[in-house]
């Protein structure tokens, strides 16, 4: 039995509704309690701001096409080396950091869960054995559906109950967490070198819509009873005037669940362009946020660049293809048989670039004007927009006008004209960080009843201690203060075990994986379906038999349950 | 007793369809799989147990032995080299990696003298490349270029390309057209609708000139580039241009040629620039079963596909310098451990030479040439045979290799856990 | 202020020592530094003889003097920003990584990778100079960026590979792919070549003697007398292949 004592927090912890009071937090065995013993071990968090272990709820941190994005960048990996030390490996990396630079580094900042933003099924047994390596942080996998032949084909026959059931087999054999659509369609049109423009054209051979395929899932969701909601990386992502595409999908979005979104549209930065043009590409945040903050069953996030190089890498392979033709860097591809897709290339992001700074300037008008915070969450699709070691100069902007000025006094000249930043005035408070870091996630991803994002009596003991005195710092003026005190921790708990001190981790790490099983009537089960089992077997290059994760994968696997449906 | 849905770890295809018949702990058949899995399955040549070298030849010494003498090799050593890698699963890829990075030491693996050229290439151009059921279910046009795949990878065209059925492709026979192109003629060259033959260390030349062409920039190449023709050349740049959806493949006939990593890059380009006026992938054909794990391996954990240096303590990748051929070459290594592997039979004499020369172990299932040259041979389970395991196919799908027997044969993974616990005082990895 | 450096037999010759500590400016404060042998770290005088000449107060008038063997000695030179350094006898890779000022000698062959990701200062090589030669590193868009390194023998194969800006003169001979995805700069190779400036975009490459393979995509677009060679060469554009608009000009 071990016990901890954090006493003399400053907690904000907003899915409880604490807002910024002293109190202690008693810890036995790696969970919140009431009280503990006096030979439990003190720790004198001295009136700092203590949250709960911050969530990403997006991240590219494991699998196939992240390794190859270390792989193909050596110049990369040479930026971000340290050596080993202690109970920390050697790293490398700065945009692409090896999986013991993310831990580590995630960990300085106090984020102690990751949801990573697309795992190909095929492919899956890479990430877990990435998410090994990510030791210091409990991982979950997007599973990537876009492309899906399978659920192609139960979209089309109009087959709810039929694609829930071919999403439940995938998602258990991947031991993946949620539904991850990125450009539905656009992938499997790919696989012949061509994308779709629009939400309601036919995918190639396939006579299923993006639209069909989006509401189908959300559908097949909801019948499921999945934790987290469909997670969407709408069509049409980076082309000017895209804004029309995303309004259109947030459109037929219903509102289906009562504890959380129905819709979770992650990196709309990328989503949000008006014009039509390179030339005149303008920011739509206005138009993209109020249609969400009329939605409560919409959550997005932010998707926010940060100036200077790094990797982009997605399910997105057309997109990726055009950003190569565009800039002439190294592009991998990376097409996934009858799932998915994928695009790698390198970018810089510079403030020379009228459009950089217009897309810089919309992902903080996006967290600015969405009312609730817990629809608007901080991401920068790591490392897409920017490598994750940028959150705290990001909840810097978003806390201080003046911080926010500065920065735009050096944009390039075209910025003002085209976005709404400039007026902005808001400035989110400590709270709206805590929401748009770990509490909106938890809601999101429907791991509040697991025990995350919060100090609820039971709750996972993960404790993120800054060295910020919220009486005594002000955000708006001392935003150096406020970015260097969320760069890195005094303490991160973990399960009650104290991993990282002032960014130095102490302990191995004993990392869970959450997984969903989801239940599905007996006669709609896929492994007795013989349709299924042959159109596998025929078209795959792998035996259905050694296709699903085997346990040993997941060492400390949490295997989420949910109800069958009739 | 019959195991269904085996996977042979012999080459990067991988083929995972394979029926093995076992009796008494024996594996009497195998069904589905090319000569070369029946001999992985069936050769019986194991060293019985650990052996070190004497005067006079090689005595019998106990696992504990091996490990211990192997751990004080490794400790004294300013200079260690840990090689191999490819033929054994990610579960002791990753404690060799611990291991060089605990006794700052180099890394290498197999792609050393393989497909390294292509890593290289990749970090220069990207990787414009997909998993094969992709080629097999779409793929109307197939291009070997400096392989032969009937000999070395006999089911691939069977599997996945040339004769496979795909959902796209029903007819493989009359819907696929495939294009050899070699240096002399092979067996492969032998079934292909196109065969181009190309003069030595001419692929970079050709390579170049299809890019022009399908540039529209013909006029510029000569009447004949490196032996082939320009009517050829333009021939087969229009059948690319016009394929639904292209797939390149190509082996040690394009790496190992001179110019190695800028033939690979060149025709990355060439396949960059079919791109953009239909679909076109380009994959090397990956001869160990799991090199390709040991790539993925090292680079999530040190950030480098191969030839990692730990020496000063960060990780450090210099091909040419970090490679194991240079520095055996150089004499730079002091001892060296070799897992899963025969650098005695593939690595130039001058390099391999050297290897006897220091202490040397190593650690496989086989004697092999390599035995000859080390003062340790610790015998170990076959990945794939007699150990579980994850492998990366070639083209990065991962696997899980099965135990189909048992030998009584220590993991390999096992005793480097071992000898990694030695050289840390007793703390595991 | 002088400082020679001498090196010592070693018990094990052949294991490489890296040596960027080996700078002028590093002689201001003393002798006092740290080199590496293998995985092993050393100070400077159990590999060295030292021997400190004068003094100075600033580092543009610091020489270091190499001695001796140091054909396996890494990283002299790297980060030098200026002072100057001269090698009596061969050096080893990577002599003067990212340099960006002051003077680098080197009496006898250099092994590869010389003035690697180079961006200003000179170096001359009196003997041959190994493979990568005036290059940069794997993945980077960009070589050597600036500078000037002279190699009064032959180079081997990838000189200046990645070349983006500078000068780049060979004596003698380049091997196969010199000035290869060049893309700024200015390549001059007196002797032959093998294959030169593939993937070229841009920059500028003139070689007198013969050339062995030219590729086929490098469009002729005349002939130019050039008269600080005292040649007339061809002029090519190229590389084709590669959208490229660089110039390469071959003795006729």
């Amino acid at each position: 039995m071990t016990e901890l004592w954090v006493k003399n927090a400053c907690v904000i912890d907003p899915i409880r509704g604490i807002n910024g009071e002293i109190m202690d937090i008693a810890i036995r065995d790696g969970r919140i309690v009431e009280s503990v013993s006096n030979r439990a071990d003190v720790i004198d968090a001295q009136r700092c701001l203590t949250l709960p272990g911050g969530i990403d709820s997006h991240t590219h941190v494991s699998g196939t096409k992240v390794n190859f994005g270390r792989y193909m960048s050596p110049e990369d990996m040479r930026a971000g080396r340290t050596k080993r030390k202690g109970k920390m490996h050697v790293t490398s990396g700065y945009y692409v950091p090896t999986t013991f630079g993310n831990s580590y580094r995630y960990s300085a900042m106090g984020y102690t869960t990751l949801l990573e933003g697309a795992m190909a099924p095929l492919e899956a047994r890479h990430t877990h054995e990435e998410f090994t390596a990510t030791p210091h942080q409990d991982m979950m996998a997007n599973t990537l559906f876009d492309g899906n032949w399978a659920v192609m084909d139960a979209v089309r026959e109009k087959d709810i109950r039929k694609t829930a059931a071919v999403v439940a087999w995938t998602l258990k054999a991947a031991r993946g967490y949620g539904i991850k659509l990125t450009n539905p369609g656009g992938t499997e049109a790919w696989g012949w070198g061509e994308d779709l423009t629009g939400i309601h054209e036919m995918v190639p051979h396939f006579a299923v819509t993006p639209a069909e395929i989006i509401t189908s899932m959300i559908r097949a969701n909801e019948l499921l009873k999945l934790p987290h909601s469909v997670h969407l990386h709408c069509n049409n992502l980076g082309k000017p005037g895209n804004y029309q595409t995303t309004l259109e999908t947030f459109d037929i979005v219903p509102d289906l669940n009562s504890a959380r979104q129905t819709l979770y549209a992650t990196h709309v930065q990328f989503h949000a362009y008006g014009g039509g043009t390179w030339k005149n590409i303008s920011s739509k945040a206005e138009e993209i946020t109020r249609s969400v903050n009329c939605k409560p069953q919409i959550v997005m996030d932010m998707g926010q660049i940060m100036f200077g190089r790094t990797m982009t890498m997605t399910a997105d392979g057309p997109m990726e293809f055009n950003l190569h033709c565009l800039h002439h860097n190294k592009w991998s591809n990376h097409d996934v048989e009858l799932e998915t897709g994928s695009g790698i290339i390198p970018v810089t992001y510079s403030k020379k670039s009228a459009v950089n700074c217009i897309m810089w300037a919309i992902g903080l008008e996006l967290a600015l004007l969405t009312k609730n915070p817990y629809q608007c969450l901080l991401e920068t699709d790591n490392p897409n927009g920017a490598p994750f070691v940028k959150y705290p100069e990001i909840i810097g902007l978003l806390m201080s006008k003046r911080y926010r000025d500065e920065e735009c006094a050096t944009l390039h000249a075209e910025t003002e004209k085209r976005t709404s930043l400039f007026a902005l005035e808001r400035e989110l408070d400590w709270h709206d960080i805590a929401v748009m870091t770990r509490a909106g996630q938890a809601k999101a991803l429907g791991i509040i009843n697991q025990g995350k994002g919060h100090f609820g009596i039971g709750a996972e003991a993960d404790i993120a201690i800054y060295p910020i005195r919220t009486d005594s710092v002000d955000p708006a003026r001392e935003y150096r203060k406020v970015v260097e005190g969320f760069q890195k921790t005094r303490y991160t708990i973990k399960r009650g075990r104290v991993v990282s001190r002032d960014g130095e981790i102490i302990v191995d790490g004993a990392n869970a994986t959450f997984w969903v099983d989801a239940k599905v009537p007996e006669d709609l089960k896929m492994e007795n379906d013989p349709e299924f089992i042959k159109r596998f077997e025929q078209f795959y290059t792998v035996r259905m038999s050694n296709y699903p994760v085997q346990d040993v994968y997941l060492p400390r696997g949490r295997r989420i349950e949910t109800e069958v449906f009739t | 007793m019959i195991e269904h849905d085996v996977v042979c770890p012999f080459c990067g295809c991988l083929c995972d369809d394979l029926e093995l018949e076992c009796e008494g702990g024996k594996i009497v058949k195998v069904q589905n799989g090319c000569a070369l899995a029946e001999s992985t399955f069936m050769t019986d040549t194991r060293l019985p147990s650990p052996i070190r070298r004497t005067e006079s030849g090689w005595e019998k010494i106990s696992y504990t032995e091996a490990i211990k003498e192997t751990a004080e090799i490794l400790q004294g050593a300013d200079r260690p080299l840990l090689y191999g890698w490819s033929s054994t699963h990610g579960e002791a890829q990753s404690v060799g990696v611990h291991i060089a990075e605990l006794i700052g030491a180099v890394i290498d693996n197999t792609s050393t003298v393989c497909h390294g050229p292509s890593i290289l290439a990749i970090q220069e151009v990207g990787h414009p490349g997909c998993t094969l059921g992709q080629v097999k279910n779409r793929a109307d046009v197939i291009i070997y270029w400096g392989c032969n795949p009937v000999e070395a990878h006999p089911r691939h065209m069977s599997r996945y390309t040339t004769y496979a059925t795909g959902f796209f492709v029903p007819d493989a026979q009359r819907d696929r057209t495939v294009i050899v192109v070699d240096t002399r003629r092979t067996d492969t060259a032998g079934i292909a609708d196109e065969f181009v033959q190309i003069e030595h260390g001419g692929d970079y030349a050709v390579l170049s000139a299809l890019r022009a062409i399908v540039r529209g920039k013909t006029s510029v190449i000569p009447a004949k580039v490196a032996g082939v023709s320009k009517e050829q050349l333009i021939r087969i740049a229009e059948i690319c241009k016009t394929a639904k959806f292209g797939a390149i493949f190509f082996g040690l006939g394009l790496t190992m040629s001179r110019g190695k990593y800028k033939n690979i890059r060149n025709a990355i380009e060439l396949t960059d620039e079919l791109n953009r006026y239909t679909k076109f992938v380009i994959s090397p054909l990956r001869g160990h079963g799991n090199v390709y794990g040991s790539n993925e391996v090292f680079t999530w954990m040190t950030g480098y596909p191969f030839a990692v240096d730990f020496a000063r303590g960060i990780a450090f990748y210099n091909p040419g310098e970090t490679t194991a051929v240079d520095i055996l070459r150089r004499g730079e290594c002091d001892a060296a451990l070799i897992v899963a592997s025969d650098p005695g039979a593939n690595f130039p004499r001058d390099a391999a030479a050297h290897l006897a020369k220091i202490p040397t172990v190593i650690i496989d299932p086989h004697m092999n040439a390599t035995t000859a040259l080390s003062r340790i041979h610790i015998p170990c389970t076959a990945a794939g045979i007699d150990a579980a395991g994850t492998a990366y196919r070639m083209d990065g799908v991962p696997i899980r290799l099965k135990k189909v027997i048992d030998r009584g044969y220590p993991d390999d993974a096992e005793i480097l856990k071992k000898i990694y616990d030695r050289l840390n005082g007793g703390k595991g990895p | 202020m002088r400082v020679i450096l001498e090196s010592k037999v070693r018990a094990k010759p052949n294991l490489p020592i890296e040596a960027e500590a080996i700078i002028p400016r590093n002689f201001l404060k003393g002798t006092d530094l740290l080199v590496y042998e293998g995985n092993k770290e050393r100070t400077l005088s159990e590999l060295f003889w030292i021997f400190v000449e004068g003094t100075a107060v600033s580092p543009e008038n610091i020489e270091v003097i190499l001695k001796g063997d140091t054909s396996r000695i890494k990283r002299v030179g790297e980060y030098m920003d200026t002072g100057s350094i001269v090698i009596e006898r061969d050096i080893g890779m990577h002599c003067g990584n990212f340099m960006s000022g002051g003077t680098i000698e080197i009496r006898g062959n250099a092994d590869s990778w010389l003035g690697r990701e180079m961006r200003g200062g000179t170096i001359l090589c009196r003997g041959n100079a190994s493979h990568y030669c005036a290059t940069g590193y794997r993945g980077e868009k960009k070589g050597m960026q600036g500078g000037k390194v002279e190699v009064f023998g032959n180079t081997g194969d990838f000189c200046a590979e990645y070349l983006a800006g500078g000068t780049v003169h060979i004596h003698g001979s380049a091997g196969d792919f010199p000035g290869i995805e060049m893309r700024g700069g200015e390549l001059i190779i007196e002797g032959d070549a093998t294959r030169p400036c593939g993937n070229m975009k841009s920059g500028s490459c003139v070689i007198l003697g013969t050339v062995h393979d030219m590729l086929p995509t490098f469009e002729k677009s005349g002939q130019r007398v050039l008269p600080e060679w005292k040649i007339t060469a061809d002029v090519y554009k190229g590389d084709v292949a590669n959208r490229g608009k660089g110039t390469l000009c071959v003795r006729s």
